[in-house]
């Protein structure tokens, strides 16, 4: 299956020493992907690229195999989500929603069923402050997917919200794109949010692509020490407790719930335990002075214990992380 | 657009503003670089006293209007009593109010054969007027009623900003009520009164009507200025000229130093403290006479004017209270085309020059804020210049530029009706500059992009999201140059025309005719025009 959305080497210049990119991604149709990376990686850059706020200083954006890379975003026919929605204040909800259906003869009957797609039926003539801040966001994706734009792109689309929100918030979102089997590609700093709402996840560090894979491809075979590290929880090993757990590898990366205690192993101290209800983090302090966190069964050890820990399967990396 | 032409743009605003405001500046000083002028102008004590007397006039206009403002701020920010907030608002009236109204509402009441003056000669069987409102001390008087609001609107701007806990935390750690107010107050609120003291000196300085009007013999830079200009002796207005323009830089520059280093006001959300009722009785009732007082004081010489353009010609001669009151004046101007001409006048000229300003703020604020193009500072200060110098400054500079056929720079305007909206259009830039600007950055960016995202080319996007968002800053700028502009006399007595005379100068004719009622009249048309423009500009 050929893409539907390209980015082929994308490049963008900030200052001489900034660079996002370059960057090539391929997006399928309907595929859900997530820019996912602290904050400086250059992920709410490259979004912009793709919205065509930014133009890119190498590179082509190819779209059902037309080149948009320097089509102004007025042309593009790409919906946006903002991070704080951007509404228009002095415009109701209705007129928000209508303003990219301008020249539709049922702009009128499209904007109504934009609402009722985001359950915000019957409110187009409240105003935009009237709202609470998970209604805001509504009327925004509202608005973006009204024009039945190509492609769907969103910026931190849950940031705004309170987490409680957040949560119920982000399935309902994924019914409502799956749903509507729009290709989008939004931005977070979330590894949860990422996983649980993208089809498939792009990690981004210092401007560069790092590995772009399926969620679990990321968590069970992380391409490089940073992506390990940046995606769940990690316990990083080098040289002889490296040895220790996996032989002979010299940097090997283990999940917290793939290590556990044994009776023989890597030696050390349980120096804290915390308690999380179904099982307990234990932090263990190796006899050569590294720290670990093995996830086990809440009585499994006590603090001041001493234990051997064994790997139950590790992640090998070179050792320049990569 | 692509970044080439909106530098090109930038450039290109830049050079049209620096032609505007800058260029008219240099032909004066080169042309104040005159041997003769310059000697005559150092050596007569005439010109030194001038320049001296706008400097103290000025400096003791401040320290007049703090003393009234600040005190008043306080009172209505702080303290709760019967009226506070009508008589807050009624109080800070004078800053809609154009200076030459205020002014001639003065000599009505204050005058020598004002209202006040006639009562008093009445009294005590005097058989002349008790006193002659005239030379600085007038001046002073004028300048103190109508320029307090500065520090009054300014203050209690700075006290809303306070933040409580601070007041608290200053009284937790043991600060007595004085100690508070010295320590934590007043050097939190010390940026608004810096503002004041700058807005009132600049103002002062640049002062015309109440000098003219009041000065008698005693003459400062403004009034020198514009008398040397009608003797004709040009070289020597220029020196003048640039004398002023020198000292008010000065004193602007002096008077930013003070302001000092930015001060948080507030770290944390703050709530601003709220007014204290006022439980002793006595105290109580004395801030609400206070307060009543101030009202009626003020409001007295505007009240006048409207009693005064109710008089038909010639029927008030010695009695205290006119004899007969009608709308013969109102109707006089209103049916003689002569007339109404000044007004009409008044009107277009203002209009025009508004809505060019308006236009060239727009451009400004997008380039400068929207496009960051790289000569966003010098198209910033040359928008604020015409604030840093007296309108005079400006009204001799552009008589002097645009009197000479030199194209492209310099044509001849004078004398047609092209010169007096030129000039209010250099007065208003700094005023419509600051208020878009401002509005431009409170924009939040993502709505522009918003509605690109949504297929809105540009000028959909400016008529649907960016102008409709830059309304309230928009109607305040445009309606204060508005006002400004109809109200100007400063530059329109150096350039108008018979054909193009202004309100403000048919106000100075009917009074040397005596006409007052005529001039009272216009005096209100003027007044309730800029009230009403000032009403829909602040409407949000």
């Amino acid at each position: 299956m050929s893409a539907f959305l390209e980015v082929q080497a994308i490049k963008k210049q900030w200052a001489h020493t900034v660079t996002v990119g370059p960057i090539t991604l391929d997006i399928a149709r309907g595929e859900i992907v997530a820019l996912l990376g602290p904050s400086g990686s250059g992920k709410t850059t490259m979004l912009r690229l793709l919205a065509g706020f930014e133009t890119p200083d190498g590179g082509r954006i190819v779209v059902e195999g037309e080149d948009v890379t320097s089509m102004p975003p007025a042309r593009r026919r790409f919906g946006m989500v903002f991070q704080h929605y951007a509404l228009f204040p002095h415009l109701d909800v209705g007129e928000n929603v209508a303003f990219g259906l301008r020249g539709h003869a049922d702009a009128a009957r499209k904007t109504s069923e934009a609402l009722r797609l985001v359950d915000l039926a019957g409110f187009e003539r409240r105003k935009v402050q009237e709202l609470s801040g998970g209604q805001q966001q509504r009327v925004a994706l509202a608005r973006a997917l009204a024009p039945e734009p190509r492609v769907l792109l969103l910026d931190e689309p849950l940031s705004n919200l309170d987490p409680a929100l957040r949560e119920r918030t982000r399935r309902e979102l994924r019914q409502l794109i799956k749903r509507v089997a729009i290709t989008t590609v939004f931005v977070t700093h979330e590894q949860e949010e990422a996983f649980e709402l993208g089809d498939r996840v792009a990690v981004l560090n210092a401007g560069r692509l790092e590995q772009a894979g399926a969620p679990d491809e990321l968590y069970e075979r992380p391409a490089s020490l940073f992506v390990a590290t940046f995606v769940g929880r990690a316990n990083v090993f080098r040289g002889a407790a490296a040895h220790a757990l996996a032989g002979d590898a010299d940097l090997v990366v283990v999940r917290p719930e793939r290590l556990r205690f044994a009776p023989a192993g890597l030696p050390g101290v349980v120096r804290e335990r915390r308690y999380t209800g179904a099982a307990a983090f234990f932090l263990v302090e190796t006899d050569g002075g590294e720290r670990c966190e093995v996830l086990a069964e809440p009585d499994a050890a006590r603090v001041g214990d001493r234990v051997f820990v064994e790997a139950e399967r590790v992640i090998r990396l070179a050792e320049n992380g990569r | 657009m692509t970044r080439r032409t909106a530098e090109l743009a930038g450039a290109g605003l830049a050079l049209l503003l620096a032609w505007l405001v800058l260029f008219p500046i240099l032909v004066v000083a080169r042309d104040a670089a005159d041997g003769t002028a310059v000697r005559a102008f150092f050596g007569r004590p005439g010109e030194w006293a001038a320049l001296w007397a706008s400097v103290w006039i000025s400096l003791a206009s401040v320290a007049l209007a703090a003393a009234i403002g600040v005190p008043l701020a306080f009172l209505f920010e702080w303290f709760d009593f019967p009226g506070r907030k009508t008589l807050g608002s009624l109080v800070a009236l004078p800053v809609v109010l154009p200076p030459l109204v205020g002014v001639i509402a003065f000599l009505f009441l204050y005058g020598e054969s004002g209202f006040i003056a006639r009562a008093v000669q009445r009294l005590f069987g005097m058989s002349e007027a008790p006193w002659r409102l005239q030379g600085p001390a007038a001046i002073l008087l004028v300048h103190a009623y109508s320029m307090y609001v500065y520090f009054y609107l300014f203050t209690r701007a700075g006290l809303a900003k306070l933040d409580v806990s601070m007041l608290e935390a200053a009284q937790a750690l043991g600060a007595d009520r004085w100690t508070t107010l010295r320590r934590v107050v007043l050097p939190l609120v010390r940026p608004s009164l810096v503002g004041a003291a700058i807005l009132t000196f600049m103002t002062s300085l640049g002062s015309f009507s109440a000098p003219y009007i009041f000065g008698g013999g005693f003459r400062v830079m403004t009034t020198q200025i514009v008398a040397t200009k009608l003797n004709g002796d040009l070289p020597l207005a220029m020196v003048e000229t640039l004398a002023l323009a020198v000292v008010a830089v000065a004193g602007l520059l002096l008077l930013r130093r003070t302001e000092g280093d930015d001060i948080l006001v507030a770290l944390g959300k703050g709530i601003a403290p709220r007014p204290r009722p006022i439980r002793r009785p006595a105290i109580r009732a004395l801030a609400t006479a206070a307060g009543w007082g101030f009202a009626v004081l003020l409001l007295l010489p505007h009240l006048t004017l409207a009693l005064v353009s109710l008089v038909p010609y010639g029927a008030w001669t010695t009695e205290i209270l006119p004899p007969v009151l009608s709308f013969a004046n109102y109707a006089r101007l209103f049916s003689e085309a002569e007339r109404l001409r000044p007004l009409l006048n008044s009107l277009w000229m203002s209009a025009v020059s508004t809505a060019i300003a308006v236009v060239l703020a727009l451009v400004a604020g997008w380039l400068v804020v929207r496009r960051r193009v790289a000569l966003r500072r010098a198209i910033e200060g040359l928008l604020s210049l015409p604030w840093a110098l007296p309108g005079t400054v400006f009204a001799i500079a552009l008589a002097m530029t645009f009197s000479v056929h030199a194209p492209p720079l310099r044509w001849v305007l004078v004398g047609t009706v092209a010169i007096l909206p030129l000039a209010y259009l250099v007065r208003a830039l700094p005023l419509t500059g600051r208020a878009l600007l401002a509005g431009y950055r409170q924009l939040d960016p993502a709505l522009e992009e918003a509605a690109a995202s949504l297929g809105a080319g540009q000028w959909r996007t400016l008529a649907r999201v960016t102008l409709p968002q830059l309304r309230p800053g928009l109607a305040a700028g445009a309606s204060l140059a508005f006002v400004a502009a109809l109200g100007d006399i400063v530059a329109s007595i150096v350039l108008y025309t018979y054909e193009t005379r202004p309100i403000s100068i048919e106000i100075l004719s009917s009074l040397r005719l005596s006409e007052t009622g005529v001039a009272a009249a216009f005096g209100v048309v003027l007044m309730v025009v800029s009230a009403l423009v000032l009403g829909i500009g602040a409407r949000r």
